[in-house]
């Protein structure tokens, strides 16, 4: 399949590594990623805070890209998916519509609403489908527990952007599972990562991290893994602030969801960018029981 | 018609403070249509099996907001819960008390928080003695002024969003989204002649905790969509006074930040929050994370077509106000 693919800021900057293993499992996969330099940054939330309008304008512009190439929209981070599917929803007001309508047709940018946005979970769980997934495990994860982390704007508002369920959804263990590694159940797996105000009250902020890296421990995680490249800021770059916030040992290493899926395709660490990690990966890659079996 | 039953297994928190060393879980089993409601298998528990349950509830009926509680980990009201989807989904029914308020006896919790919260907005039309409400006929509103209210009208105080919200389980310095939602209503209230006063107020006091993770308007019964009002106080706020805080300053720095290139750069971005003073405190971090990640402080690649982009800003996002 052939999609317009939308990094979003990090996995172009602070988080390549996400970049890297995205784009070894859409190899791996056969998925055609098609990219436009035009896209710009989808606000992260923040825009939407102070100016929501010129947030759905920035949002429908990039829509209106894939659109006028035909096609849908891949991204790999929950925020940003939230972001552009948000846009989606707000541009069915006929007033927004109007307002925003009024910013991009004098530049020739027509926005039609007909672009579908997919998470790479989706795309994966979804259009791709498990059986098609399993059939180029080369390494099963056997033996490795894994704590899905799903982050906030790719679940909810659940009834607004359509997502598969706002706190009870299952795709993302189901694909850890679909590659041999044991997914944990807790609590914290539908939980805010503390990112939004890293920058606001960083106390706060760490000890939200902290308590969701606590909580996938005592279910007995070797590792966590995320499709949203801000949950692993705040999760795997800032563990350290965390665990001072919880007081509290914390030594776990967290994946963006591409990488574990890397990995049980064969991919080395050093495709999938592991050493750019803080917290070190390699105790989690340990417990996998089984030699490659390629 | 009848409809079968299923056997349905309720775990449910039994703890008395002072009394009991810890709480634990008790496991009642009924047989049960699947669209009983699980405030209904609770009163049976009460009244056929165990009479020392404690839990409150009162209408039944979605409308007085008594019997919030945990129901598989979400917050809910008991009364509008089905066991059916939850026996599907779960294959048992874990009944705990909500969260964030200190647990009184088994579901019932100590609620002076939330009502703590809640009378701090001052939840009261703040009226211009000058013009006084006419005290024989009703004020009028026009349609577009009763739409300004969204649903927040429909709130029924069940502290169900209060008990999901993660940023009133880490730090008390947070109101909460009902008490959030509330001051939204009351700044939109055509009546109310104390809304500056009231978004200056809350600026500096918790509004910027939100974390905008949405699970207030999950948990909430009536749809009043907390987390949305919530952004769009955040929203008047800078339009009344201006970035006068941290999570304000982010907002309106990241909105800013664009404007080089269309992505963003997280060094700019950092200065821009904390002030070049305020950056000393994040250089350890800072240093720690650029040893991993050096593009932090890479500028970013500008955008084709930064040039819409700058057209929309002209377009949506004219010059703001002076500050205070």
């Amino acid at each position: 399949m052939k999609i317009a693919y939308y990094p979003g800021c990090l996995a172009q900057e602070s988080a390549k590594e996400l970049d890297m293993a995205t784009r070894y499992v859409c190899r791996t996969l056969g998925i055609e990623l098609v990219e436009f330099p035009n896209f710009s940054c989808c606000g992260s939330g923040f825009i939407d805070e102070a100016n929501e309008a010129l947030n759905i304008a920035i949002n429908a512009r990039n829509l209106a890209i894939a659109e006028k190439a035909g096609l849908d929209m891949l991204t790999i981070c929950s925020t940003c998916q939230g972001m552009l599917n948000l846009a989606k929803v707000r541009m069915q007001d006929p007033k927004v519509r109007a307002r925003v309508d009024g910013a991009l047709k004098p530049l020739g940018i027509e926005y039609k609403g007909t672009v579908q946005v997919k998470h790479l979970l989706k795309v994966i769980t979804e259009d791709i489908g498990l059986p098609a997934v399993k059939a180029k495990v080369r390494r099963p994860l056997h033996g490795m527990k894994v704590g899905a982390f799903y982050g906030c704007h790719l679940l909810r508002p659940a009834d607004e952007l359509q997502s598969e369920s706002g706190e009870e959804p299952h795709s993302f263990e189901d694909l850890l599972a679909a590659v041999g590694a044991t997914p944990v159940d807790y609590r914290g797996r539908v939980m805010c990562c503390g990112f939004p105000i890293l920058f606001v009250k960083p106390s706060t902020a760490n000890a939200i991290a902290g308590r969701q890296i606590l909580d996938a421990k005592a279910h007995g995680a070797d590792a966590m893994a995320t499709p949203c490249p801000l949950c692993h800021t705040s999760l795997d770059a800032y563990q350290n602030k965390a665990s001072k916030a919880v007081d509290s040992p914390l030594d776990m290493p967290v994946f963006h969801l591409p990488q574990v899926i890397a990995l049980a395709f064969g991919a080395t660490p050093q495709e999938i960018g592991l050493s750019r990690h803080l917290v070190r990966t390699d105790g989690a890659i340990a417990k996998v029981s089984a030699s490659p079996t390629a | 018609m009848s409809e079968s039953t299923v056997a349905v297994s309720f775990d449910v928190y039994r703890f008395q403070p002072g009394k009991d060393a810890a709480p634990r879980y008790q496991r009642y089993t009924l047989d049960l249509t699947p669209h009983t409601p699980v405030l209904t298998g609770l009163l049976r528990i009460r009244d056929e099996v165990d009479p020392s349950l404690g839990l409150r509830y009162s209408c039944r009926s979605a409308i007085c907001g008594s019997c919030a509680m945990q129901i598989n980990s979400k917050s809910r009201l008991a009364c509008e819960t089905q066991v059916g989807p939850e026996m599907a989904r779960h294959g048992r029914i874990v009944v705990e008390p909500m969260r964030n308020q200190p647990v009184m006896r088994d579901l019932v919790v100590d609620q002076t928080p939330f009502w703590r919260e809640y009378s701090k907005i001052e939840p009261h039309l703040k009226l211009d003695p000058r013009r006084p409400m006419p005290a024989d006929r009703p004020t009028p509103m026009t349609p577009v002024e009763v739409e300004r209210f969204k649903e927040t009208p429909r709130c029924i105080a069940c502290a169900a969003c209060y008990s999901a919200c993660p940023a009133a389980e880490a730090d008390p310095a947070f109101p909460g989204p009902m008490a959030l939602a509330k001051l939204y209503r009351f700044a939109v209230d055509p009546r109310d002649t104390a809304h500056q006063e009231r978004l200056l107020r809350i600026q500096p006091n918790g509004l910027w905790l939100c974390l905008r993770c949405h699970l207030c308007t999950e948990a909430c019964p009536k749809d009043v969509r907390p987390s949305e009002r919530i952004r769009d106080l955040k929203e008047m706020a800078i339009a009344a006074q201006g970035a006068t805080e941290l999570g304000s300053k982010h907002a309106y720095g990241f909105k800013e930040n664009l404007k080089g290139a269309g992505q963003i750069n997280e060094m700019k971005l950092v200065r821009a929050t904390f002030g070049l003073t305020g950056m000393v405190g994040q250089i350890g971090q800072g240093i720690r994370v650029w040893r991993k990640k050096p593009e932090i402080m890479k500028k970013p690649r500008k955008i084709e077509g930064m040039e819409e982009l700058d057209q929309i800003y002209a377009a949506l996002d004219p010059p703001p106000k002076e500050g205070p």
